[in-house]
């Protein structure tokens, strides 16, 4: 008895001892969050610290705002490389995996989630779309899920029913179809944003939609240089190009620039437009007519229903490591990480900032089940989940991004006729098998 | 008097062209979010609103940001009119072995784009453990290449005459400099104060990367908030009330700076 | 005594010691790492040691069927053009503007204000305004192109215009800039001169070009090399200006640079440009105080 009491006395004193050397000296995290969308995304983030530093004193949650992801990156890089890692905790796009996985220390949240008792329930919760991004090929969870987006197809529901369409266009042939009837002098019947920096994410829904995806779940395959590939090409081009040069003459040359196409949907300027779901908000509180939002209309390998294409996009948290992380810092690390990913958190961020909230179990809590019931448009980024495919990522996926976006730059603007897509194709994909073949 | 009707024709119509941008993004910043320049009047929109100033006012503690920005800019300037006077006077006035090769190693710094040296810098700037603070941002720049070219090249067009008559009276260098060069000069110190202030002002990639709290970083740390909205597209409106909010004071400093520019320039006009 | 005279000869090493402690620490040595390191390709792992290559990373980026050479000369010609074009329009400017400015004129402050305020915004917030000018659905210029009738132009998203948007953008911003050093020139430029051209009858036309040019050569060699230097490294605007698309076609060296920073991997691409990028700037600057300044030197005996 007194033995167990001794034992007891011993351990609770054991147990006391961190907690109290942890009051004094607190584990400080340092979490860098890039922003994407406008809002007030700094008060949100300060406001979740607050909340978890008063859940568990001794931990100090330091929220250190990082620029673009880019710009987060290039900061991230630039401590690795001189040897003076700062950063804990980051939120980066989750296509960095491999580009991490190479270049920084950082560690896969699945050791965290095994010791986990409903580990299984746990990563259930995610939308598997969503995870398809942080697991490597042998399944292992790397980044979790935070701020998540996906392009849909946005109408002016007033026009389209003016016109004699009560629905949104379910597949590629219906979509030109109704353009072209919306198409006036002063209105483009659709726009594509693809003018600006990075035609690859919206090219991936036509890849996808034409029965190829850009990538599988193998890191080191990029499919660029298929049949597929050119008639998703080809269909992109003809949206610019006029009737009397072969195309559909629903929009302007080379696409729309990425940024000015919500204002001028929400202007009149354009019937319907692809953008992501980060502008459903910015895009309802602007228009004074009826936002229609639907999936993106299914492409020629839909006919049995698979011919979606909506990639994924956004950004996952990562954890770094350099070395020097003792258990109690890794623990407090994956305790924020647990924290911002809650159910009740990603329901008010997902309210918040218009990101798709990443835990099916937050659509059940308010404010973001309020919300959907209110406006139902923020529903259907969550169903085009069952149906979105991974988002590019592969070894070198800069070095590849950076041949692809051009490549389809040089199409899409008409600097290179399409005749000549075929051998631009060729070009751009034996440049990244050259890159891809060491890993092979 | 044909000609002279000419030129400020030509003056009137620069001046608007050249404003013309401004004037524009003045007037964008009262215009309703997301609202496009075909809507309503080109001038004012729909209706003319301060929700952009509002809404950016809330995105950061400016009152500290501008306070960073000023020590920042202020710091750097004092330190360089030092540095740049003391080499340029060497490498204008002064004949030793080396010089040459010397002012090519100094023009190096205005060759070698900044962003590539980031990484060793900020090694450098964590062994000095000077990381996220003040003396990081300002270090860096307190030797200018830019300026020590300009004061060379003006002191250069000083006539040396003037240095000797005032050498035969006893005049130390430091006398020389503060009596003959300096006064002489004052229209490219104003006009390297003008380049050094706006330029720090609006630097960005070096205060970004080696500062991590608001009570470092300068402005241009909080507006890159603005502008980085790539997924969901740019609110001019808001950007334009941001660029707006962080231009103003030197847009004012160098207004009222007007008149003591051109009365300096004035009164330098030696011959 | 001799002392002395020690200390004289010190003196000019003192004086720009700070300039030149300053310059070593933050420019030079990183930048002799730069050419070091332009030799090395990095491992595959951050961790494992970069590999000696030679000049390998130099003759890929000059091999068009490599994954940068491919792109790295058109874009070396897009700067080129860029730096030239702003400088041909620019300076000539910069001498108009400070001529205009250098007048008794009613409100000189105002317009002084106006031609010379871009260079007082950040160079990120004057291209979003541009951006605003040139967008193609919902920018101020094709609004007004098209409510006088005409048709707007896709000016940063069609391949063959965007470039010239960009330099437009950096001639309006730069040429009040380099007046302030005209204007700073034209006040050591003696009234007496001008006088005496007077007396024998010159027109404006022949004052300026006999005298004032000539005169300003000092000021004019300054700002052509500040031109040079800077404009090489100007390409922050391009992150509100279309990124270098389309199809690279108003892409710049630095900024092609900054693109690969992203990717360790390029780290020796990156290298090897910087050192490419620097050595252009060194042949013109050298070939520049060669030219001018030998022949400045030869002048001021005369």
């Amino acid at each position: 008895m007194l033995k167990q009491f001794a034992r007891w006395l011993f351990l609770s004193l054991l147990l006391l001892a961190p907690t109290t050397f942890a009051q004094t000296e607190p584990i400080v995290i340092d979490f860098y969050y890039p922003t994407a969308v406008e809002g007030p995304i700094t008060e949100a983030m300060q406001r979740y610290a607050d909340d978890f530093m008063a859940a568990n004193p001794g931990i100090v949650i330091n929220p250190i705002y990082s620029g673009s992801y880019t710009q987060t990156r290039e900061t991230i890089l630039t401590e690795i490389n001189a040897d003076a890692v700062i950063v804990d905790v980051a939120v980066m796009l989750a296509t960095d995996l491999y580009s991490f996985i190479e270049n920084a220390p950082i560690v896969p949240v699945q050791d965290f989630i095994d010791p986990l008792e409903n580990a299984e329930d746990y990563t259930a919760d995610f939308f598997p779309a969503m995870l398809a991004n942080s697991q490597d090929m042998e399944g292992v969870i790397w980044s979790l899920p935070f701020q998540r987006s996906t392009p849909l197809l946005y109408y002016n529901a007033d026009l389209l029913r003016e016109a004699g369409y009560e629905e949104a266009p379910q597949n590629n042939e219906e979509l030109i179809e109704i353009a072209q009837a919306l198409t006036t002098e002063d209105r483009a019947g659709f726009l594509l944003p693809v003018a600006g920096a990075f035609p690859i994410w919206l090219y991936q829904s036509f890849a996808a939609a034409y029965g190829q995806p850009l990538v599988d779940a193998d890191p080191t395959q990029v499919y660029f240089n298929t049949p597929e590939s050119l008639a998703a090409i080809e269909f992109m081009t003809k949206i610019g190009l006029s009737q009397a040069e072969g195309g559909f003459g629903v929009g302007p040359l080379g696409g729309s620039a990425w940024g000015d196409t919500p204002a001028a949907f929400t202007s009149g300027a354009a019937a319907m437009i692809y953008h992501t779901s980060g502008s459903l908000t910015q895009i309802l509180k602007d228009a004074e007519f009826e936002v229609g939002v639907s999936f993106l209309p299914s492409g020629p390998a839909g006919d049995d229903g698979t011919g979606y294409g909506a990639p994924m996009g956004g950004g996952n948290l990562y954890l770094f490591n350099d070395g020097s992380k003792s258990e109690a810092e890794l623990a407090a690390m994956w305790a924020w990480v647990m924290y911002l990913t809650s159910p009740e958190v990603q329901a008010d961020w997902g309210a918040l900032s218009g990101y798709i909230a990443v835990r099916q179990s937050a659509w059940e809590l308010d404010p973001l089940k309020t919300l959907t019931e209110e406006t139902p448009q923020y529903a259907i980024p969550r169903d085009q989940m069952a149906v979105a495919v991974k988002e590019f990522d592969a070894y070198r996926s800069i070095d590849i991004q950076n041949i692809i976006n051009p490549a389809l730059s040089r199409i899409l603007s008409t600097d290179a006729p399409l005749s000549e897509a075929p051998a631009i194709l060729e070009e751009a994909q034996a440049q990244i098998d050259a890159l891809l073949a060491e890993y092979r | 008097m044909n000609g002279r009707r000419f030129t400020t024709a030509l003056t009137v119509i620069f001046a608007a062209l050249w404003l013309a941008p401004l004037f524009f993004s003045i007037l964008m910043s009262f215009r309703p979010e997301a609202e496009p320049i075909s809507i309503g009047n080109i001038f004012f929109g729909s209706q003319i609103t301060l929700e952009n100033y509002q809404t950016v006012l809330t995105i950061a503690p400016w009152g500290l940001h501008y306070l960073n920005s000023v020590i920042f800019v202020v710091g750097v300037l004092i330190v360089q009119l030092f540095t740049v006077t003391l080499a340029g006077y060497a490498f204008a006035r002064m004949q030793f072995p080396g010089r040459d090769f010397l002012l090519l190693i100094v023009l190096l710094q205005i060759m070698i784009p900044a962003a590539v040296l980031l990484v060793p810098n900020f090694a450098t700037i964590r062994d000095l453990d000077l990381f996220n603070t003040h003396w990081a941002l300002m270090l860096p720049y307190w030797g200018s290449a830019f300026g020590v070219l300009l004061i060379r090249q003006t002191f250069r067009g000083i006539p040396y005459e003037l240095e000797e008559a005032a050498r035969i009276d006893g005049a130390t260098l430091f006398q020389v400099l503060r009596h003959v060069y300096i006064p002489l000069s004052i229209p490219a110190y104003l006009s390297f104060a003008l380049v050094s202030i706006s330029s720090h002002w609006n630097e960005f990639l070096w205060p970004f990367i080696i500062t991590r709290s608001d009570e470092v970083r300068p402005l241009t740390v909080a507006l890159n908030q603005l502008y980085q909205t790539s997924e969901t597209g740019a609110q001019y409106s808001q950007l334009m009330a941001g660029t707006i909010l962080v231009i103003a004071p030197l847009v004012v400093l160098f207004a009222l700076f007007q008149r003591r520019f051109i009365e300096s320039f004035a009164s330098s006009g030696l011959k | 005594m001799l002392s002395h005279r020690l200390w004289t000869r010190l003196t000019p090493y003192l004086l720009i010691a700070p300039t030149l402690l300053l310059v070593l620490v933050f420019t030079l040595l990183p930048a002799t790492r730069t050419l070091y390191d332009s030799l090395y390709q990095p491992a595959r792992r951050a961790i494992e040691p970069s590999v000696f290559i030679g000049l390998q990373n130099y003759a890929d980026l000059f091999d068009l069927t490599h994954y940068l050479g491919g792109r790295f000369l058109p874009i070396l010609q897009n700067t080129v053009i860029f730096v030239f074009v702003s400088l041909v329009v620019a300076v000539p400017l910069a001498l108009g503007f400070a001529l205009l400015l250098n007048r008794q004129i009613r409100a000189l402050g105002f317009w002084r204000f106006s031609l010379i305020y871009p260079m007082l915004l950040p160079l990120i917030g004057a291209a979003s305004i541009w951006a605003f000018l040139y967008s193609d659905s919902i920018g101020l210029i094709n609004t007004v192109i098209r409510s006088l009738g005409g048709q707007g132009q896709n000016w940063l998203g069609n391949p063959n215009l965007v470039l010239g948007s960009v330099i437009v953008v950096n001639i309006w911003k730069q040429a009040g800039y380099y007046s302030l050093f005209y204007l700073a020139g034209l006040q050591n430029i003696s009234r007496d001169i001008y006088e005496a051209a007077d007396l024998d009858g010159a027109n404006a036309g022949q004052k300026l070009l006999w005298i004032t040019v000539p005169l300003l050569r000092r000021t004019t060699l300054f700002i052509v090399v500040i031109a040079i230097t800077f404009g090489f490294q100007t390409v922050e605007q391009l992150a509100a200006l279309g990124l270098g698309n389309p199809a690279d076609r108003s892409n710049l060296l630095l900024w092609f640079i900054f693109q690969n920073i992203s990717e360790r991997r390029n780290w020796g691409y990156v290298n090897a440009m910087t050192v490419i990028l620097v050595s252009i700037l060194l042949l013109f600057t050298v070939a520049n105080f060669l030219i001018f300044e030998r022949r400045g030197v030869e002048d001021e005996r005369a």
